[in-house]
């Protein structure tokens, strides 16, 4: 017996990749059309293309079907022809022939060419059959649907359906329907025992599909409600079966497991042992291996890209998600916060000490070209495109005497590495390169311009023949991806029905992460604890700070120095209707953020940075222009200033004989009785203008220790050798600080019987909950 | 509507910005989908290129809408770089995407180097009446404030000033040629350090 070929056997990798190479494939013919047309203009202009015109063969073996064909022709596959749309109640097929190969039994495993062969086989190894996909649905006909008319597993369907769900119900809601349908088939009244009976198979299947595929649909703790209830199910109807077995032992594990996930909540690395604060060795840039560091940043991405949940990137999930709820989308911010964190990084390391000589400034810039290559040859987007962006942002593109400075040959490269990037026609460069290199084993691909990638990329080659990396895309395309397909492609069609179209393109870019993610697990990264504490102790800068660093480095050309930056503060003040810059109007920005204490952000977030709570509590998305943004990690000052013995040229304040700064870099401690904050000292590093008193400045350092709560309530103290220096309540603290010593301070509440109220006791420790 | 000249057109970059969830990509959207309602693809090279003729004259504008990037606020001002001109997007029912609005200028003033810059207030869902919070007043205010034009829209169907709004930013860049903004540079200058010294 013959039988036609379907795709129930294909896997889900298999799938996925079928879905990639078939981009790639579409990538491949737009460099050859690329001048000519676009790509889509297969359905956007009708002229006939004659490769993929096949006609109508086999007519007499389709179904009947009065109807005729409404839509437009148009081919899908050489194979695939699209018949027309069906309705039926509660669901909208789209009904396409296709050519079907019969094979003979015997040859079906060797027979692999035949698929790019299909012109070559005689005709009568063909059938043209009638296919139906559902394009909408209700939600019971979409679950119906994940078995098909035959009771076959649809893996296709089950795959999108299982990806993009949430969209437009939930799983609790879809859990029911199954079973509800299973014990439908169950019911003995229901005609043809035998098809149901597959039917039920299927729906089983489907259910350990699902349970395998996303088993945080059914976590739900505490109670686990989903998974009691397939229980219960399995119990009544399946007892002794695999899925039961299943089910019991997932269950078993959850109520064992601890609640929280290790990696998404605040990290150890958040803070640092007091044990070594005396003695570590740290990396100080420019003088750092960048192959490492760029691996290490590899390393820190990789961890968050294996989290992401890629259905969490779907429009209905992160751009239309409630604020408020944003643990919906968790692990999308966590990337989003990553790849903040590394360019405020960069710029926070070329800006923070503005005695360094122009050359010294350079050094760093070109350290980061440097790391940024390697993150390229390490096929790492993300924190490459963080990189350059850091590099491009305002504060650091604007000084030209020190991009003067960088060697020619590195700016080229640059140049070269910012391209990929280039929103030129719609990410072109980007999504190609992602296109090439996403699965293969090492980045080789190289415009024609690009000189001395092609350099990189030939000495590596023959250095690293059997090495292979994943790839770590820029999140950011997909996510405006899919923002875009949420909003050009409506939810439902004909009267309500789910558009289960829309969720098949949705599924198109979520394969695509979901290939990617499965690639990564190719890097092989060391860890080094050294690093992850540099890369917590650099200082971040605000937005303001930022700039006021900048022009204090290089003035503006067009006016001198004094004016320019009086002409700043003064632009800036006029602008910045709700966030402040200056001291006499934060303790209003302060309210801001207290008004806000909904910090939608849980754990996972704070890890990357603290500040983040800040940000985006306001639902700002400017949080760097306004909002005091602290990001800074708890880390301390900048690396100079943890050892400030070798201080050469910082803003310590050995120098403040020889120019007096606007401005020192104070480092704060938060001291507390709680337990779990033991032997261990959280600093954070704050700026302290020349007019700021004592109140302002427990409140900055309160921003960047995310701690709320009256800053009467807090005392601050600078540490001397041999005592502590007590700031009084009113002082200017730029005046009052012992500038022969470190500018180390202690932020600790007063105690109950100082304080007026005992607010302060209650109020500590945001970033600890 | 006629068909456009085949010789090369100038290319216009418009850059869209504004809070997430203001309706940024529906604008988008709705300008360009209208050609292609069936098959949309967001990933492909053409998706937001468009030729359109303002005032009799064609020109092709590429149109970058971050939408879903917001939150990825250290990349922002590599993209800014590019633009030739901004539609700056708030929704009426959202308070604090106007109240970030003077952000986003600021930010596309420091980034330009310039004290004028090619921009448009544009004031979105302007259909949604019952949940209006910022009203017509407080939008122009702020565009006077800017010293930018202001446009309301609605990207519902029916479309509000959608394809106005892209026209009119296409109008205020032709209208304000680089030598014009260098002159106004020049002379706000001069008032801001006039300030400064008083």
């Amino acid at each position: 017996m013959l039988l036609p070929t379907n795709s129930t056997g294909v896997s889900f990798q298999q799938e996925l990749y079928h879905s990639v190479t078939e981009k790639t494939k579409l990538f491949a013919s737009k460099c050859v059309n690329r001048a000519v047309s676009p790509v889509k203009s297969k359905s956007r202009d009708s002229s006939p293309r004659s490769k993929f015109i096949f006609c109508a063969c086999g007519a007499s073996s389709e179904e009947k079907d009065d109807k005729k064909p409404t839509a437009k022709w148009y081919v899908k596959q050489p194979t695939w022809r699209l018949w027309g749309e069906e309705k039926t109640d509660g669901a909208l097929y789209t009904v396409y022939l296709k050519k079907v190969r019969y094979h003979r039994p015997t040859k079906s495993v060797s027979s692999s060419s035949y698929s790019d062969s299909d012109d070559e086989i005689s005709h009568l190894e063909w059938e043209t059959v009638r296919v139906r996909f559902v394009k909408a649905g209700t939600l019971k006909k979409l679950v119906e649907a994940l078995a098909t008319d035959d009771g076959e597993l649809e893996t296709t369907y089950i795959n999108v359906f299982l990806a993009t769900y949430r969209s437009f119900s939930n799983p609790k809601e879809v859990l029911k329907l199954l079973l509800q349908r299973y014990e439908e088939l169950a019911a003995p009244a229901n005609g043809k025992p035998d098809n149901h009976e597959q039917h039920r198979k299927t729906l089983i299947s489907a259910l350990h599909v699902w349970l395998d595929s996303y088993p945080e649909d059914f976590k739900e703790p505490p109670n686990h409600t989903a998974l009691k209830q397939l229980l219960q199910f399995c119990e009544e109807h399946l007892p002794a079966t695999e899925l039961e077995a299943k089910v019991r032992h997932r269950l078993d594990r959850y109520s064992r497991e601890p609640r929280v996930d290790p990696i998404l909540t605040p990290p150890p690395a958040f803070a640092m042992r007091t044990a070594t604060t005396g003695g570590w060795k740290t990396y100080r840039l420019p003088d750092v291996p960048v192959r490492h560091f760029a691996e290490q940043l590899t390393r820190m991405d990789m961890e968050l890209f294996k989290k992401l949940v890629p259905h969490q990137c779907l429009g209905a999930v992160w751009s239309r998600r409630d604020k408020s709820r944003s643990h919906e989308a968790a692990t999308v911010l966590a990337t989003v916060n990553q790849f903040n964190a590394v360019s405020f990084r960069v710029i926070s390391s070329i800006l923070v000490d503005p005695l360094l000589k122009v050359f010294e400034r350079a050094q760093i810039i070109t350290c980061w070209i440097d790391i940024a290559q390697e993150l390229r040859v390490l096929k790492n987007f993300s924190s490459l495109k963080a990189i350059i962006s850091g590099l491009q942002s305002n504060p650091i593109y604007r000084l030209q005497k020190t991009w003067q400075a960088v060697p020619k040959e590195k700016i080229e490269l640059f140049d070269e590495l910012a391209r990929i990037f280039s929103e030129d026609n719609n990410q072109w460069a980007q999504r190609e390169l992602l296109m090439r290199e996403g699965t293969a084993k090492f980045a080789d691909t190289v415009g024609e311009n690009d000189k001395q990638l092609q350099k990189i990329f030939q000495k590596q080659n023959n250095h690293t023949a059997n090495i292979s990396f994943g790839t770590i895309p820029y999140l950011g395309t997909f996510l405006t991806d899919l923002t875009m397909i949420d909003t050009a492609i409506p939810d439902t069609i004909s009267d309500g029905l789910i558009n289960f179209d829309k969720r098949r393109k949705e599924f198109e870019v979520l394969a695509q992460i979901k290939l990617l993610q499965g690639a990564a697990n190719a890097y092989q990264l060391p860890e080094d604890s050294m690093f992850d504490r540099w890369f917590d102790s650099i200082l971040v800068l605000d937005d303001r700070e930022a700039y006021q660093l900048t022009y204090q480095i290089e003035p503006s050309p067009n006016s001198n120095n004094t004016s320019k930056n009086r002409k700043k503060s003064s632009g800036h003040k006029k602008n910045d209707s709700i966030a402040s810059n200056s001291s006499s109007n934060s303790s209003q920005f302060y309210c801001d953020i207290d008004s806000t204490p909904s910090s939608p952000h849980n754990s996972i977030d704070r890890k990357l940075s603290p500040s983040q709570m800040s940000n985006s509590s306001s639902s700002s998305s400017l949080p760097s222009l306004d909002v005091s943004l602290n990001s800074s990690h708890s880390g301390s000052a900048n690396n100079k200033l943890q050892v400030p013995s070798n201080s050469t040229g910082t803003l310590s304040p050995n120098h403040s004989q020889k120019s007096s700064p606007d401005f020192y870099i104070i480092k704060v401690t938060y001291e507390t009785d709680c337990v779990e904050t033991d032997g261990i000292v959280l600093y954070k590093s704050i700026m302290l203008s020349n007019n700021e008193r004592t109140p302002q400045v427990i409140r900055n350092a309160m921003l960047k220790l995310c701690l709320e709560g009256n800053p009467d309530s807090y005392t601050l103290a600078q540490v001397l050798p041999d005592k502590e220096m007590v700031l009084p309540p009113n002082a200017n603290v730029y005046y009052a600080v012992n500038t022969a010593f470190n500018l180390n301070f202690i932020l600790r509440p007063k105690k109950p019987e100082d304080a007026d109220n005992s607010s302060g006791k209650n109020s500590k420790g945001k970033a600890k909950s | 509507m006629t068909r456009p000249p085949n010789e090369n057109l100038p290319t216009i970059k418009l850059v869209v910005v504004g809070d997430g969830g203001v309706g940024k990509s529906a604008i988008t959207i709705q300008f360009f989908q209208k050609l292609f309602v069936t098959d949309y693809d967001p990933t492909i090279e053409d998706s937001y290129l468009q030729h359109v003729e303002v005032d009799g004259q064609w020109c092709i504008l590429d149109v970058l809408d971050t939408a879903g990037q917001e939150e990825f606020s250290a990349m922002r001002e590599q993209y800014m770089r590019k633009g030739d001109g901004f539609l700056l997007v708030y929704s009426v029912t959202d308070k604090n995407s106007y109240e970030n609005i003077v952000n986003f200028h600021t930010q596309i003033l420091r980034v330009k180097d310039r004290d004028v810059y090619p921009m448009l207030l544009v004031a979105n869902k302007v259909d949604l009446v019952h949940l209006r919070k910022v009203s017509e007043d407080q939008g122009r205010e702020l565009a006077h404030k800017l010293g930018i034009p202001y446009i309301e829209t609605s990207a519902k169907d029916p479309p509000l000033n959608i394809d106005a709004t892209f026209h009119e930013v296409v109008r205020i860049i032709r209208t304000q040629p680089q030598a014009e903004l260098e002159k106004r540079k020049k002379k706000k200058l001069q008032i801001l350090s006039k300030c400064v010294l008083q």
